[in-house]
């Protein structure tokens, strides 16, 4: 019984599967803005999105 | 018999987290937040020139991000204290939802990400005064001045006062008069607003060690510096109509909204018993948070009726030209 829960490792607990679902949605939802955002500047800036002062 | 003895180390079990996306959202300490936003709209909006809508979309969620990474990276460095004051208790970290190392790294990564993208997207200049502006609230303000002096909030006031700055400095690349008066204006807003919290709110900062002005000075040394502070604000916040930054409606606003400011913090400087004062600090409080939303939205109100104002005028003339034919 011992082997079998330490074969099983860390079993999580249903509020924390879902609060690390949570937590991942959030991340992609954060990763996706950031992309759109960039690719928004882009077209908005075209070639010139190279061109920054300093 | 083994040579090692695998039952001679136990490690103590794994945290597993189980905050969920709302406990890193109060981390960011949305209502700050909310008036950064506003400020930083404001300061967008009188920037003069053409500013693309997506440019000035992402300076916003940039300096809104890097206000809410200087939240978490505050209430990291500050879960011991937070835990003491019954206001701040709530918090992720005094709960124990969040540990001080995540949100030490949840504030790291977006501090990082919002400086690097308003540099990348929108200009060095900007991205660099943000990072500024949140290396002075954590540094300067948390980890300095906040435990060891009475003028905490006053210098660390500076903080939230940078966000126009920045949005100014997104939308022009340079640095003009017109937002160092709102610098201005928000810097000399902090420490009513502040102290008059503070004062409602004596005993947790007592309790927790934390030397504001009542708690160190007392509560009517703290009384009369409200009312010079918010003298010296109507003053600053009236000056940029007659100085011609900004228009009559924006002037006659302030002063209006000034006298309610004066009539308060005259109200908690005369206001000495135990109730009354209380009722009169907490006026003040909430008093002042609309003082400064209506400051800054009548300076918004001012920019839509000025790109509003020649299209009325043309439909003017238009009008009485036919009228006259």
């Amino acid at each position: 019984m011992d082997d079998k829960r330490e074969q099983q490792g860390i079993v999580l607990t249903e509020a924390q599967k879902r609060s690390r679902r949570h937590r991942s949605i959030a991340i992609a939802l954060a990763l996706g803005v950031l992309v759109v955002l960039f690719f928004a500047v882009t077209i908005v800036k075209g070639p010139a999105v190279l061109n920054r002062p300093m | 018999m083994s040579v090692v003895d695998h039952n001679a180390i136990e490690l103590a079990a794994p945290r597993i987290s189980e905050a969920d996306v709302g406990d890193y959202i109060a981390l960011l300490k949305p209502r700050v937040m909310s008036l950064v936003i506003f400020t930083a709209l404001v300061g967008l909006a009188i920037a003069p020139g053409h500013f693309h809508p997506v440019l000035a979309i992402t300076s916003l969620l940039c300096i809104s991000v890097g206000a809410g990474a200087s939240g978490a990276l505050n209430m990291a460095l500050e879960g011991d204290i937070d835990a003491l004051m019954s206001r701040t208790a709530n918090r992720p970290i005094p709960r124990g939802r969040i540990t001080r190392a995540e949100a030490m790294a949840f504030g790291t990564t977006l501090s990082f990400f919002s400086v690097m993208t308003l540099g990348i997207l929108v200009n060095w200049y900007a991205g660099a005064l943000l990072a500024f502006t949140i290396f002075f609230y954590v540094v300067i303000y948390t980890m300095g001045l906040k435990r060891r002096t009475a003028q905490n909030i006053v210098i660390g006031g500076a903080a939230g006062s940078l966000p126009p700055v920045v949005a100014w400095v997104a939308a022009t690349g340079s640095i003009s008069v017109e937002p160092l008066l709102l610098f201005l204006i928000i810097f000399f807003w902090t420490p009513p607003h502040f102290w008059a919290l503070a004062l409602f709110r004596s005993d947790d900062y007592a309790r927790a060690g934390v030397p504001m002005l009542p708690v160190v000075a007392g509560p009517d040394a703290t009384r009369l510096q409200i009312l010079l502070y918010t003298i010296v604000l109507v003053a600053i916040a009236a000056s940029p109509w007659p100085l011609g930054y900004f228009d009559a409606i924006y002037g006659v606003t302030s002063l209006i909204l000034g006298a309610g400011m004066l009539v308060l913090a005259v109200n908690v400087y005369v206001s000495r018993e135990r109730s009354q004062s209380l009722r009169a600090t907490r006026k003040l409080f909430a008093f002042s948070i609309l003082y400064l939303f209506a400051l800054f939205a009548t300076l918004l109100l001012e920019v839509v009726v000025r790109a509003v104002a020649p299209s009325i005028g043309l439909w003017t003339g238009l009008w009485t030209g036919l009228g006259a034919g």
